[in-house]
């Protein structure tokens, strides 16, 4: 291909796919009756949507509610996951082919048919407007499992046989000498549940309904349909850049492990 | 699932592998005798089974209970029978929904293949810049869908929208994008495609950096055009990275439910009303709890048939 | 095996500790401690005000009963929410935004307490509510569960400039002076050649209670007062039904209403020159329009050769107490405060709408506001001429089933008004069916 068209369209892409968060950026420090218009800068910079939003919605809050959520969730799903995954892998038990099929069974159900048994059961379980609600039924992840075990096909069994000759615990040899190894397939399925959660909403949209335990794309959500934001478009901007940002950012810094990652998810998944 | 994708040598893992056996194989320490590790089997996974009877088998139990119940979450259930499954069989709209996905799915696939393609092919040519391309391009594959939907309620609104915007100032006509029935669906498959194309760039471009050089340089000392040789190397060395690709986004697309939600409730004219979303106005709209569940696990046969298929198809491509 | 029971445990308990926090603590009200009451108000920036402002004044005054407002958790609709929180039995002890058309299934639901066992219910009502309201809300099983609270009538809003500047000194009354003023307002002011301005908008997502501010309102409009049902039971009138569809019909395929979901308020922007709207937009628009945006209101316009009264929508918010409470008295004094004569005063002032009360216009108390803020007469006047939904079961499905239709004739005109009417009655039967078998 000709250099200068491949860069032409390089750069018409870049265009398209970034031009659009630009835009919302700079959006947010528009007067509201600016935001219609065509032009990219603000006549004026004003932080008025940020107020607004603010103002009618304990933002701050909901993020700290889903960084709890979604750190706690990540942990468990690569402890119990990797668990899971190594039993499959470097231990022989009977039923262990049947389970690991179980776990493919459960990724082909799609979750709306659970949505509601599962709801009545976070009812019975008193877990409605909090956040165990939300992280309890997610601590175990079939994504992550899958990724863990494909990584663990791949150390010798040989090398375990020798740890447990040397008196190695199962515990001892998965802590000690299977994560180390690891690392890449626990970083992978780790991006991966923790983008899967931090963009979840339509289950905290079930369970919570107490503003003091939302998630942050849950209340920006809300905010943006209900009332909250009072029908105007730049406080609805300014909220979704906010959401935006944490995981823009925190892609910027590991845009490389983000990548590899979730092109490995894709190839395994 | 098929074995394992094969890694490339990562030769610092080797590395330590080999020191670690060295480690173990010379210690030489006292030889206990190995406890029962099948047991630790079972100690290993029992929690994630524990967990999976709890929050997925007994959900999917009370699922196929409640397709033969009528309920509206407040009073106590009502046998009847097969009548949510009679009343889903004359149900058009429910059929429309489904056929709408389809037809998504029809739009989304195709589109985001020729798209991801393209930049693959242009990202695959050891061009300066390119991690900064493949960057961008990635971006809104990690924001949440939220924000997406919110940028593009106002980038695809007829009169006040930015696109028509841009539209009118080069003097063109305004695309009803959310607003007409025969464009809404594509609008939406137009805005998943944006969304995801750059997960599926990075996964042919993982395709094409894995074609080796020597099949382009038989083909080129064979006198293939630039044509020839993509349509007869890169095409068939690409195409189990195809398939995987049309599996995925139809695993996607079928869950298709946020976008309508957030931008056309479903309109106009039902033209986007998701098979999803059709789930979900009956049972937290109108409370039909027991014919949501009916309407879920039809759906669901549905895509396990898909997949199923699809699976096959996989398989018998690769080997 | 120990090692693996200790270590879940563990996990468990780090769950629990870290997330624990999220429990609603009940506290209990021996050893002299306040009894705690929790209040859900309505979402909007106004009445969250108004909101905090009355229960600051009732902790003050009862050191025994305090009171925690919440905002009303929004989802797309709030009767998603609150039946929900039935279901999982997170209700508050009061919720003053209760809409009269979800209460049939609140009481289904055992959620809601009878309000008239409180032996003063009877005398509060008498001294407030004006009398064709008294039995508005009793149901069948003889008992009243909702503390009637604000009515706000649906009216017309207009941008005053706009329809003197096309020649109109008067707002439209029918449908034909509505379409030839639309004629006439609707333009493309910038010579693109797109239209830029309108006579008016209505959200078109087909989502159920969008069809509560143009069907129903001037179905009811049109009408003449009637609603869809008599006695429980349906009686879609199909010629008031057909009109309907028709005016809108007009207006959308004329071009007269764009097609669209404007982003922003279109007509702070004139955008558009009408709007369907309740009176809370007053104090919306007090706090976010331009000094130079003059805007009046009138009631909705009506068939050509209607003759009579107006009538209109009254959207309806009515005060519960939801059967979880531990508090039932404590709740009720706590429901009264919030329909007393200041705390009706003040939802005139801080929201803008209409409290239900006798003689809003006429007594003292309440004159010198209406003197001061003459917009919200035609409100005021408007209250007693307005109908509210009904108390049928699935009424929101039911609005789905008009949604749909209206969506096909009015939006798209792909189907004639009377063909509109008559599958909407005939899918309100089957939803009916599908209840009572």
């Amino acid at each position: 291909m000709k250099k200068p068209f491949a860069y032409i369209a390089l750069v018409g892409g870049a265009l398209v796919f970034a031009y659009p968060f630009v835009w919302m950026m700079l959006a947010t420090f528009k007067p509201e009756m600016e935001i219609g218009r065509l032009a990219l800068l603000p006549s004026e910079w004003t932080l008025e949507s940020y107020r607004l939003v603010f103002e009618s919605i304990p933002i701050g809050r909901s993020f700290l509610n889903s960084l709890v959520v979604v750190l706690i969730v990540t942990s468990s799903a690569l402890l119990f996951g990797s668990m899971a995954g190594y039993a499959f892998t470097k231990i022989n038990f009977r039923g262990r082919d049947a389970g690991y099929n179980i776990i493919l069974f459960t990724m082909m159900v799609p979750f709306m048919v659970l949505l509601i048994p599962l709801y009545t059961l976070i009812v019975k379980f008193g877990w409605t407007d909090s956040l165990v609600g939300l992280i309890v039924p997610f601590m175990m992840n079939a994504t992550a499992v899958l990724i863990l075990r494909q990584s663990f096909l791949t150390i010798p069994t040989d090398l375990i046989e020798a740890a447990r000759i040397d008196g190695c615990s199962e515990w001892r040899i998965l802590f000690t000498i299977v994560w180390p190894l690891s690392i890449p397939a626990l970083t992978t399925a780790g991006i991966i549940v923790f983008i899967g959660n931090w963009n979840e909403v339509l289950w905290p949209i079930m369970v919570v309904r107490n503003e003091d335990w939302m998630t942050m794309p849950q209340m920006v959500a809300l905010f943006s349909v209900g009332g909250g934001a009072q029908s105007k478009l730049g406080p609805q901007l300014a909220a979704a850049f906010m959401l935006g940002l944490p995981i823009i950012i925190a892609f910027l810094l590991f845009q490389r492990h983000f990548i590899s990652s979730l092109a490995t998810s894709g190839l395994k998944g | 699932m098929s074995e394992p994708v094969g890694h490339r040598p990562q030769t610092r893992r080797e590395k330590s592998i080999s020191a670690l056996k060295r480690a173990l194989g010379t210690s030489g320490g006292s030889r206990r005798a190995v406890s029962d590790p099948g047991r630790m089997g079972y100690v290993f996974s029992a929690p994630y089974f524990f967990h999976l009877a709890l929050f997925f088998g007994y959900p999917l139990l009370f699922a196929l209970i409640l397709v033969f119940h009528r309920w509206d979450i407040v009073t106590p259930m009502e046998f009847i029978g097969l009548r949510n499954i009679s009343r889903l069989l004359q149900d058009d709209l429910f059929f429309r929904a489904i056929r709408n996905t389809g037809f998504f799915l029809v739009i989304h696939i195709p589109l985001q293949i020729i798209v991801a393609l393209f930049f693959a092919e242009l990202l695959n040519a050891k061009l300066k810049g390119r991690s900064f391309f493949r960057t961008v391009y990635f971006l809104p594959v990690v924001v949440s869908g939220v924000v997406v939907a919110i940028l593009f309620q106002q980038l695809f609104a007829f009169e006040t929208g930015y696109i028509n915007g841009v539209i009118s100032a080069l003097g063109g006509d305004r695309v009803p994008w959310l607003v007409s029935p025969a464009w809404a669906m594509p609008s939406i498959a137009l805005m998943a495609t944006w969304k995801n194309v750059g997960f599926y760039v990075i996964l042919f471009l993982t395709g094409l950096q894995n074609i080796p050089d020597s099949m382009y340089e038989v083909a080129y000392l064979e006198g293939a055009t630039t044509w020839q040789r993509w349509t007869q190397v890169t095409l068939p060395l690409l195409n189990p990275m195809l398939v995987t690709v049309v599996v995925l986004s139809t695993i996607g697309g079928f869950s298709l439910f946020i976008e309508p939600y957030l931008l056309t409730g479903g309109g106009p004219l039902s033209s986007t009303l998701s098979a999803l979303l059709y789930i979900y106005n009956q049972a937290f709209y109108f409370n039909h709890m027991g014919y949501a569940a009916a309407l879920g696990i039809f759906f669901a046969l549905i895509i396990f048939v898909v997949v199923l298929l699809q699976r096959r198809f996989v398989e018998e491509d690769i080997y | 095996m120990n090692k693996t029971a200790r270590l879940i445990l563990f996990a468990l308990a780090w769950v629990l500790v870290v997330t624990g926090c999220g429990r609603t603590e009940t506290a209990s009200d021996a050893d002299g401690a306040p009894v705690r009451l929790t209040y859900w108000s309505s979402q909007n920036p106004q009445e969250r005000e108004l909101a905090m402002r009355l229960v600051d004044e009732w902790n003050a005054l009862n050191p025994g009963v305090q009171v925690t407002v919440q905002p009303l958790p929004a989802g797309q609709s709030s009767e998603e929410v609150l039946l929900a929180a039935i279901v999982a039995g997170t209700t508050p002890d009061v919720c003053s935004n209760i809409w009269p058309g979800i209460v049939t299934d609140f009481i289904r639901a055992d959620g809601v307490l009878a309000l008239d066992v409180f032996p003063d219910f009877d005398s509060l009502m008498q001294s407030r509510v004006p009398d064709y309201l008294l039995e508005r809300f009793r149901v069948d099983d003889g008992h009243v569960y909702q503390l009637p609270w604000k009515s706000n009538p649906i009216m017309m809003q207009y941008n005053v400039l706009i329809f003197r500047e096309a020649g109109f000194e008067e707002p439209p009354r029918t449908y034909g002076e509505f379409l030839a003023a639309a004629e006439k307002i609707s333009v493309d002011l910038d010579g693109d050649g797109q239209l830029d301005r309108w006579i008016g908008y209505r959200n078109i997502h087909p989502i159920w209670h969008e069809r509560l501010f143009d069907y129903y309102s001037f179905y009811i409009a049109a009408s003449g007062g009637k609603t869809l049902y008599e006695q429980n039971e349906l009686r879609i009138d199909t010629t008031v039904s057909n009109q309907v569809l028709e005016f809108f019909g007009s207006l959308y395929g004329q071009g007269f209403f764009p097609k669209t979901k404007f982003q922003g308020n279109a007509f702070v922007s004139k955008q558009i020159a009408t709007e369907f709207v309740g009176p809370w937009n007053i104090a919306w628009l007090e706090e976010n329009a331009p000094a130079d945006l003059e805007y009046a209101y009138a009631p909705l316009p009506v068939p050509d050769d209607y003759q009579g009264t107006s009538y209109t929508y009254g959207d309806y918010k009515n005060i519960a107490i939801f059967s979880s409470t531990e508090h039932p008295n404590d709740a009720w004094q706590f429901a009264k405060f919030l329909v007393s004569e200041s705390a009706d005063l003040q939802l005139l002032e801080l929201a803008t709408q209409i409290p239900i009360r006798k003689g809003l216009l006429t007594s003292p108390q309440f004159s010198s506001f209406f003197s001061d803020h003459p917009k919200l007469v035609p409100f005021a006047e408007q209250v007693l001429n307005t109908r509210g939904v009904e108390g049928v079961r699935s009424f929101p499905e039911i609005l789905d089933a008009i949604a749909q239709q209206f969506e096909a004739a009015a939006v798209y005109g792909i189907r004639s008004p009377g063909e509109a009417t008559r599958l909407a009655i005939q899918r309100i039967g089957v939803i009916e069916a599908w209840n009572s078998e």
